[in-house]
């Protein structure tokens, strides 16, 4: 039997997300909270079946596809049906080496995130919107339709909107309207990008595929625009991009967006939503390009070196611990830039294992932050301290999260900074210590805010005043287990990371040779 | 083509859909009077029975009926209009002329569209307003129910009469025909926008909806008498000969500047936009929503016939139209004051105005993008017209959707009391979820976010522009594009900016808390909330499912030609 796998992992979510809304739109709030439990459990199910439905793709269950032979623009399990056959628009699915690991993240977070705010009020609006967050962005790395691509990157930001709306902060109704306003206003520029990219081809078309064809001149015609328009339109894209990911300066709306939102809405913006804009990256610009990439190298580093510096450094000033986290991520994309600048099959596999670590780094630091709130009212990295004494659950978490994300070795995180160091070392010599001088600040502002709330002792090992004098909780079995899953994952992808590094690895090199460009 | 010019059944078949609202008109005019009057034949003391006037008839003299008479109007009308989309046979048009030959009306799937937005438009309000509209208690012999039973005639008659103003436009093929058609159809709305007349809103709005249209209409007419002067003839035919012999002297440009200021103020394009959210605001919200949907459609569908059938691009050295430098500055201006002053407007209903004229600027550039399109990097320009009026016509009907749905929810607020500020919308998430949710819809296919039916129609109006201004792709650098791509730039940065106005609806839904008094459940209305549930219904299946209609788009922008 033939079912097209990819396409259902995109419509059931989003289909079951409207439709448990529905259902429970037309109650009173006091008939809609008896639906929390059931809505809840049916979201699980629904993720769950995702999680294990990719990976029995991966392990070959389904499909048996040989996953580390996927060469640059051959793409498994396609499937393409018309859409709106007067534009040429089709519904196109496909994955290979650059975004089935992406996918794969992302069913994985599904279930996870939902585990670990299962606790979360208005619980019968608050997961749909989860699962529709979660159609949409596999409908982002499995579209290989410029349209479909398009239509599913926007629909991301509504769930989100939401999301951070509903049950943020303070100053949730800022940080939403921010979030939504950048990351649109970027991506309309790219759509008209696109745009005049469909224009300027010799056979007009939507599909990716065919695009990367006709752009590197495979087809015959010879590279298809001059060297001036591919750097116009590579900017118009990169800057969609570069906005989500999101690169100083236009980072500014994710420290708002991250300590507004739900830990939910922060696990999932930065597990999977930043890797979007990286996604993208290799997926439009840099495959179509590639020239252009090579003539922009230069500005990409820079770009990314001050995200780097300049995320590590806010980072050490922060006294909100979520900010400090939002701040890392920054710097961490940073590092995916640095990685696509050094123009080395090497560095390219970096940055996307980089994606794929901090992917499954980033919501466990972002767990941790919303337990803390969660548990004691408060985000100030002085408002708790010793913490190992009375939430040793915790304190181990906050702790191991904190290790993975400065580079243990061991853990996922690690084996992405050792590679781009390599891969950088090749690229430009002994520049080499810029970044790794700022991945040691790195470390000293993770000890530092350890070395505050799980040890420091002495006076302060009182419970803070936002408590009230109730006793301190450690955190509760569904966080616990959460924690205790990303966890092992860092751990497995940090020993044995060839489990998807392999076909990144692949990609890369592949993709470097079909481009020709980069010091393969 | 077969031409016609006496009154038949085969006549009668043509033109359908206008005899449909003709029939409606006169329905509406009769049947609330219908009753046990006698006639005393003089001198005698035999009376006939005949009708009209004394004790009326239980069944017309309830004040529903005219609304549902209206109702069942349009939508005949528009299935006919639907049907004839849909037969493909009719392609090729029918032209109605007088009897010295001159072409009156001509019947193709260009002016059926329009008919189409038209009648939509105005079913829709018509359906939407049932509720609205105070309708008494039902016990005949009252006087109130006599007086709201006349005065929901009147609403109804005003509609189909505007309806039947609209239709002519679409079909004439002389300008002053064209110009008779406009006028029934905005003396009709100026007097809807101040039905209202209570409030001191409505009698302004419809005071200076009036006055600026007036001025307006008689700078047109103006233009027209020179028009005339010109060429000796007002139809289109005959103009547009003349001007592709001629070429553009003084006096025809002044006389199509001239006319084109009438059609502007239609469209409320920037400068001619002042009474526009002082008329939107002051009218009741299905009113409304026609003015910014289906009468603005008509005051495209006029400059689309003055400057695409009369001056088309053939006159100046790279093959652009003479007027595409003003139309661009136009279209810039616009859309970027439009969506400027929108961000300002605390009233939402003025809000949604100037979101109106911020959408016009956005037509006007896509025009522009076709005066460009005989500049030389194009391979086959008819074809490059074609699709970006095709766009056009595409946005103009989808329009009808998230537009006038938007303010058919206003309208709900309105019903229990004003919608003139943003926070009568406060809360209404929690109100009424369903209303909410098409609400916020309707906000996010303004602002063109896919998959609704206002990212289509924006993409297409892009698609356009870019491949108007990027010819047949032989560019080295962007400079070398037509200077219309950096229209769509502008649009696209545009439609960034109009992101905040249409979040800060959903904002203010979901997050505030609602007014004083306001707490309780809205007020009940089930045809009101069927007309929304219409429009939420259509803007997000023409998003995902557009291919059906783009392609009557293409027929339709084909048959202009």
């Amino acid at each position: 039997m033939n079912i097209d796998y990819l396409s259902l992992m995109v419509i059931l979510p989003i289909l079951a997300s409207i439709f448990l809304l529905i259902l429970t739109s037309r109650l009173n709030p006091a008939a809609r909270a008896k639906f929390d439990a059931p809505v809840r459990m049916a979201s699980l199910i629904i993720s769950l079946a995702m999680f294990v439905l990719a990976t029995l793709m991966f392990l070959g269950q389904i499909g048996d596809v040989g996953w580390n032979d996927i060469a640059f623009n051959n793409f498994e399990f396609q499937e393409s049906y018309v859409w709106i056959e007067q534009l040429g628009i089709t519904w196109t699915v496909g994955v290979d080496g650059l975004s089935f690991p992406m996918v794969w993240l992302t069913t994985l977070l599904m279930p996870i995130t939902i585990i670990a705010t299962w606790n979360e009020k208005a619980g019968a609006t608050y997961f749909p919107l989860m699962l529709m967050l979660g159609g949409a962005l596999i409908g982002v790395f499995v579209a290989l339709d410029m349209f479909m691509f398009y239509v599913f990157w926007e629909l991301t930001l509504i769930p989100m909107f939401f999301m951070i709306l509903k049950w943020g902060g303070k100053d949730r109704k800022y940080a939403a309207q921010k979030f939504f306003i950048y990351t649109f206003t970027a991506s309309v520029i790219m759509l008209l990008g696109l745009l005049t990219m469909y224009f300027l081809m010799d056979t007009q078309t939507f599909s990716m595929q065919e695009m990367v064809v006709q752009a590197s001149g495979a087809n015959g015609n010879g590279v298809w625009l001059g060297l001036e328009v591919q750097k116009v339109l590579f900017i118009m894209l990169m800057l969609g991009f570069l906005v989500k990911l999101p690169a100083a300066p236009f980072h500014t709306w994710l420290p708002d967006a991250h300590v507004q939102a739900p830990t939910g809405g922060s696990m999932m913006l930065a597990g999977v939503m930043l890797k979007m804009g990286a996604y993208g990256m290799f997926r439009l610009p840099i495959s179509l390009f590639p020239h252009a990439l090579e003539e922009f190298r230069f500005i990409i580093m820079i770009i990314g070196l001050i995200s780097l510096v300049w995320g590590a450094i806010v980072c050490l000033g922060q006294t909100n611990l979520k900010k400090m986290v939002a701040y890392s991520s920054v710097s961490h994309m940073g590092v995916i830039l640095l990685g696509i600048a050094s123009m080395q099959p090497l560095g390219w596999a970096a940055a996307l294992f980089m994606m794929f670590a901090h992917g499954i780094i980033s919501p466990m630091l972002f767990a941790v932050c919303g337990a803390f709130k969660h548990h004691y009212h408060s985000m100030e990295i002085g408002a708790m301290r010793g913490m190992a004494k009375h939430s040793p659950w915790l304190a181990t978490s906050m702790m191991f999260g904190w290790m993975a994300s400065l580079g243990l070795p061991l853990l996922a995180g690690f084996v992405a900074e050792l590679m781009l160091m390599v891969a950088y070392w090749y690229a430009y010599g002994w520049w080499i210590l810029l970044p790794g001088l700022v991945l040691a600040i790195t470390a000293a502002y993770y000890l530092w805010s350890m070395q505050r709330t799980i040890f420091e002792g002495g006076e302060a090992t009182q419970p803070p005043e936002s408590l009230h004098g109730e006793p301190v909780p450690d955190i509760d079995n569904s966080e616990k287990i959460a924690m205790l899953l990303l966890a092992a994952f860092t751990i497995l992808f940090g020993i044995m990371p060839w489990i998807f590094l392999d076909m990144m690895d692949m990609w890369t090199r592949s993709a470097m040779a079909f481009l020709g460009v980069g010091g393969a | 083509m077969s031409n016609q010019n006496e009154l038949n059944m085969d006549m009668i078949e043509t033109l359908g859909p206008e005899f449909t609202v003709f029939v409606g008109l006169l329905l509406i005019m009769i049947v609330p009077n219908l009753g046990n009057g006698t006639f005393r034949v003089p001198g005698t003391s035999i009376r006939l029975p005949w009708f009209l006037g004394g004790t009326r008839y239980k069944v017309v003299a309830s004040p529903r009926l005219p609304g549902l008479l209206a109702v069942l109007t349009m939508a005949v009308a528009l299935i006919q209009v639907i049907w004839y989309l849909c037969d493909s046979s009719a392609a090729d048009g029918k032209v109605i002329s007088s009897e010295n030959g001159i072409e009156i009306f001509k019947v193709n799937m260009f002016s059926r569209i329009f008919e189409a937005i038209f009648f939509a438009a105005l079913l829709l309000a018509a359906i939407a307003s049932l509720d609205r509209l105070p309708t008494g208690s039902q016990k005949s012999d009252d006087i109130d129910v006599l007086f709201n039973n006349r005065r929901q005639a009147d609403f109804y008659i005003l509609m189909l009469t505007s309806a039947l103003g609209m239709s002519v436009v679409a079909l004439a093929q002389d300008m002053f025909v064209l110009f008779v058609g406009l006028e029934l159809a905005s003396f009709s709305t100026y007097v809807l926008v101040a039905f209202h007349k209570e409030t001191r809103a409505g009698s302004e709005g419809g005071a200076k909806y009036f006055i600026v249209g007036s001025v307006a209409s008689a700078v047109g007419l103006y233009g027209l008498s020179m028009l005339y002067l010109w060429a000796g003839s007002l139809q289109f035919d005959v103009l547009a000969a003349k001007w592709a012999a001629d070429g553009a002297t003084s006096l025809s440009m002044m006389a199509l500047g001239f006319v084109l200021v009438g059609f502007a103020f239609k469209i409320s394009a920037v400068p001619f936009h002042f009474a526009a959210p002082d008329a939107y605001s002051g009218a009741n919200s299905p009113v409304a929503g026609v003015l910014a949907t289906a009468s603005k459609a008509m005051g495209m569908l006029g400059l689309m016939r003055v400057l695409l059938i009369i001056t088309i691009p053939d006159s100046t050295a790279d093959g652009s139209a003479v007027w595409i430098g003003l139309l661009g500055v136009l279209a810039a201006v616009t859309m970027t004051w439009g969506n400027i002053a929108a961000l300002g407007s605390e009233n939402p209903k003025r809000m949604l105005a100037y979101s109106s004229v911020a959408h016009a600027g956005y037509m006007l550039a896509a025009l522009t993008a076709i005066g460009a399109w005989n500049w030389g990097l194009v391979d086959n320009a008819g074809d490059a017209m074609d699709v970006v009026v095709a766009a056009l016509l595409f946005h103009m009907f989808v329009l009808v959707f998230f537009k006038l749905g938007a303010f058919l929810v206003l309208g709900v607020l309105e019903m229990e009391g004003g919608a003139s500020r943003l926070s009568s919308l406060a809360g209404l998430g929690k109100r009424e979820p369903l209303l909410a949710v098409a609400m916020f819809l309707f906000m996010i296919s303004l602002a063109g976010v896919p998959p609704m039916a206002g990212f289509l129609s924006k993409l297409l109006v892009i698609m356009g522009i870019v491949e108007v201004a990027t010819g047949t792709g032989s560019l080295s650098s962007i400079a070398d594009a037509h200077w219309v791509w950096w229209l769509a730039l502008l649009m696209v940065i545009n439609s960034a900016i109009s992101m905040f106005y249409y979040l800060r609806v959903g904002v203010v839904m979901y997050f505030h808390e609602p007014e004083e008094g306001r707490q309780g459940p809205l007020a009940s209305g089930a045809s009101i909330r069927i007309a929304i549930a219409l429009c939420a219904i259509g803007t997000v299946a023409f998003g995902l499912v557009g291919g059906e209609l783009i392609d009557m788009c293409r027929d339709a922008a084909e048959s202009l030609r």
